[in-house]
């Protein structure tokens, strides 16, 4: 089903960059979402500290994760909800598809949630002649298309509304569109229907209140709602790290992740479900299910620079930032989770063998830092996954760049590193490189120089295959400093 | 809860120690190159335009910011008018409405064509084209309705009907989330909803649309018996 692979990033980020459209689309998001956030968070007095306070919050329950899984666990069973433990995505499949089985349910309604994505949870209940239908609008489209989400937020950010209105010609059959007002119309008819017939729901969770057993679920359409509200059973898949200890938390994080995730000062709805209903006669669902995922989260903890990733609330705003995102988009990582977040959880969920082209994919800039509302220090993760990456974690790395290719990386940067610390090297350096520059030269700007770089010193080829150095300046300022001194 | 899954409990609970107990080692050096400023004395604040402190006029304001609709009354008869009015604009010929004292005093009162269900299955919700209920609390700095399954029929009638009307009388009105959220911690319901506008979506294009799944309009009609 997915086309892309994490393991040949350089080669789906080549055909994404010729792709005007989808660049388009990603320059749109960047500006949008990125002007929305500013707006949203200016209307915060202590932006810096709301952020300190929630990873706060999330480093005090990560280092006593146990002990708040448990409370957790007691409080929503008390409130009659039934709680499940899957170690892997295999696991938590198998508990919903058993679920469903067992309720001889046949239509399965879906609200957007990433972990499902995660745990390929779709493939699992087709496999076993269940179509849950996605009801998320751009969940919906994705699924139609027999796509994957490229973006955490908005899954179909990749696709333009002329895209779109031809699948629903072809999908659904109606006429010929260009109208965004139409084309949601149309699944709103169409889901409606889905809806009423429902037996079974199943959602993600934002958050899980260990304090009263509290899950919580935002939105702005209203399918949560009604994937939670209407059918008998409600399941909802949890990564064991939505913990929050106290339901007064919950007021930090609506504070932060919707102004992070869309720029809103909250998403339209808000879903806070303890257990099920008291009596027959109420609203709601006779069963709650949920469903605890570990899939590799327990092993972050073991290292602090780790352990962080469990503190991200997937609010997509790195993603928006990011240049190398915005670039070359979502389905470039392969990875369910794309962008710097998905830069450095994925490797840790599936294993850096097959990913360890990701963490790599990072100019290092900061500015996902820098806009992370948990404050998680994407860079330094990004280092160390790199480091752990050079010292040979990832089998294979030795036989795709050869000893000598690192050898030749090693002595180019031992040269570097020698000559940016002695002056005198320094200098004999810019003049030699300004005398060879004017060979290959061109407006300013040093290029197209990869395929003789490549000849000579293969891993070199790559530095300047995509980028193009500027040219040494004809005069350093040290020189022009020098001369206006003599001057005077 | 079964016999495997008591298994996979156990198994992850004892990675998590496991896990936990192996970072230990790093956390010394890691934690100090941590600030160490008192995190926990911290109370978030949120600026809101108007900046003054009429908690109505604030949840106007938000609430109209995000595509809600609302109207201020002095009583109850005359938000029944109102209702009227709302009734005949949107043509409802079918409306649900839940079973607070003030829903069903408001609905008897009515002068309309307009087929009134009260608690309606989720079956009939479906053909009904307006929804009316109250609701439990209201937060003015977000403009957001809070309703409360426990208190009220009002989870589903709210949501299917492309119109929601909600009565608030004005007493309900608090300043922030956290006091909102301290409130309803005292006697939780099983599912309690917040609800700020009207349902939207930006999935296309990242172009608005309103009324994707749940009501395309929101109507808020105001109680405020001060007046």
């Amino acid at each position: 089903m997915n086309q892309f692979a994490s393991e040949n990033f350089d080669r789906n980020a080549r055909a994404a960059l010729k792709d005007e459209t989808l660049r388009g689309a990603l320059k749109n998001l960047a500006d949008t979402f990125g002007q929305r956030r500013r707006t949203a968070i200016s209307s915060v007095e202590n932006w810096e500290a709301l952020r300190e306070k929630a990873r706060s919050i999330k480093d005090k329950t990560l280092l006593s994760l146990d002990k708040y899984l448990e409370q957790f666990t007691e409080k929503a069973e008390k409130a009659g909800a039934q709680i499940h433990w899957a170690i892997d995505g295999g696991e938590a499949c198998h508990i919903v598809s058993e679920l469903i089985k067992e309720r001889h349910a046949t239509r399965v309604v879906k609200s957007k949630s990433m972990v499902t994505e995660e745990i390929h949870l779709n493939n699992a209940l087709e496999k076993g002649g269940i179509d849950p239908v996605e009801t998320d609008l751009g969940e919906w489209i994705i699924q139609l298309a027999g796509e994957t989400p490229s973006h955490i937020v908005v899954p179909a950010i990749h696709k333009t509304k002329r895209q779109i209105a031809d699948l629903f010609v072809e999908k659904v059959g109606i006429e010929p569109t260009e109208d965004v007002d139409v084309l949601t119309g149309t699944a709103r008819r169409f889901l409606r229907q889905k809806f009423a017939e429902a037996e079974i729901g199943v959602s993600g969770v934002n958050f899980g209140v260990a304090e009263t057993g509290t899950i919580l679920i935002l939105e702005n359409e209203g399918n949560i709602r009604l994937t939670t509200g209407l059918p008998k059973t409600h399941i909802a898949v949890m990564g064991i790290e939505k913990i929050i200890p106290n339901f007064a938390d919950l007021d930090v994080f609506l504070k932060l992740l919707p102004r992070s995730g869309t720029g809103q000062k909250l998403t339209t709805y808000q879903s806070l479900i303890t257990g099920v209903k008291r009596k027959p006669s109420d609203e709601g669902p006779e069963e709650l299910h949920i469903v605890l995922l570990d899939n590799g989260r327990s092993r972050m903890l073991s290292h602090p620079v780790t352990r962080q990733s469990l503190a991200c609330i997937r609010c997509g705003a790195c993603l928006n930032a990011c240049p190398v995102y915005q670039a070359v988009g979502g389905h470039a990582y392969g990875s369910v989770y794309p962008g710097p977040i998905g830069a450095v959880i994925t490797p840790q969920l599936v294993g850096i063998e097959k990913t360890k082209q990701l963490p790599f994919a990072s100019s290092l800039c900061g500015a996902c830092r820098e806009v992370c509302p948990v404050k998680i220090d994407i860079p330094a993760l990004l280092l160390h996954l790199r480091a752990r990456i050079n010292d040979g974690e990832a089998d294979g790395i030795k036989a795709e760049s050869g000893p000598k290719g690192k050898a030749a990386e090693r002595f180019a940067f031992g040269v570097y590193a020698l000559a940016w610390s002695k002056a005198g090297i320094y200098r004999l350096g810019t003049k030699t490189a300004r005398l060879l520059q004017k060979f290959v030269a061109k407006d300013g700007k040093i290029g197209e120089i990869s395929g003789l770089l490549a000849k000579i010193a293969p891993p070199l080829g790559h530095w300047t295959e995509f980028r193009d150095a500027p040219t040494v300046a004809p005069r350093s300022f040290r020189e022009i400093w020098e001369e206006e001194l003599k001057e005077k | 809860m079964s016999k495997e899954t008591d298994t996979a409990k156990a198994s992850i609970l004892s990675a998590i120690r496991q896990n936990l107990a192996a970072g230990a080692a790093f956390d010394e050096a890691y934690l100090e190159h941590q600030p160490e400023e008192e995190k926990d004395q911290f109370s978030p604040t949120v600026s809101v335009a108007s900046g003054d402190e009429n908690l109505v006029e604030m949840f106007c304001e938000n609430l109209r910011s995000v595509g809600g609709i609302c109207e201020t009354v002095p009583d109850r008869s005359q938000a029944a008018k109102a209702v009227e009015k709302i009734i005949d604009q949107t043509k409802a010929e079918k409306m649900a409405v839940s079973d607070s004292e003030l829903i069903i005093e408001i609905s008897g009162q009515l002068k309309s064509k307009a087929e009134i269900l009260r608690c309606a299955s989720k079956e009939k919700l479906f053909e009904c084209d307006l929804g009316m209920t109250g609701a439990q609390l209201a937060v003015a700095e977000t403009g957001t309705l809070v309703i409360e399954s426990d208190r009220e029929f009002n989870r589903l009638t709210s949501l299917v009907p492309p119109v929601h009307v909600c009565l608030l009388e004005t007493g309900k009105i608090r300043r922030t989330m956290g006091e909102a959220l301290e409130i309803l911690k005292k006697d939780l319901s099983r599912s309690i909803t917040f609800i700020t506008g009207p349902s939207r979506t930006s999935d296309i294009e990242l172009t608005l649309a309103i009324g994707v799944h749940g009501p395309a309009r929101l109507f808020v009609i105001l109680i405020d018996e001060k007046k």
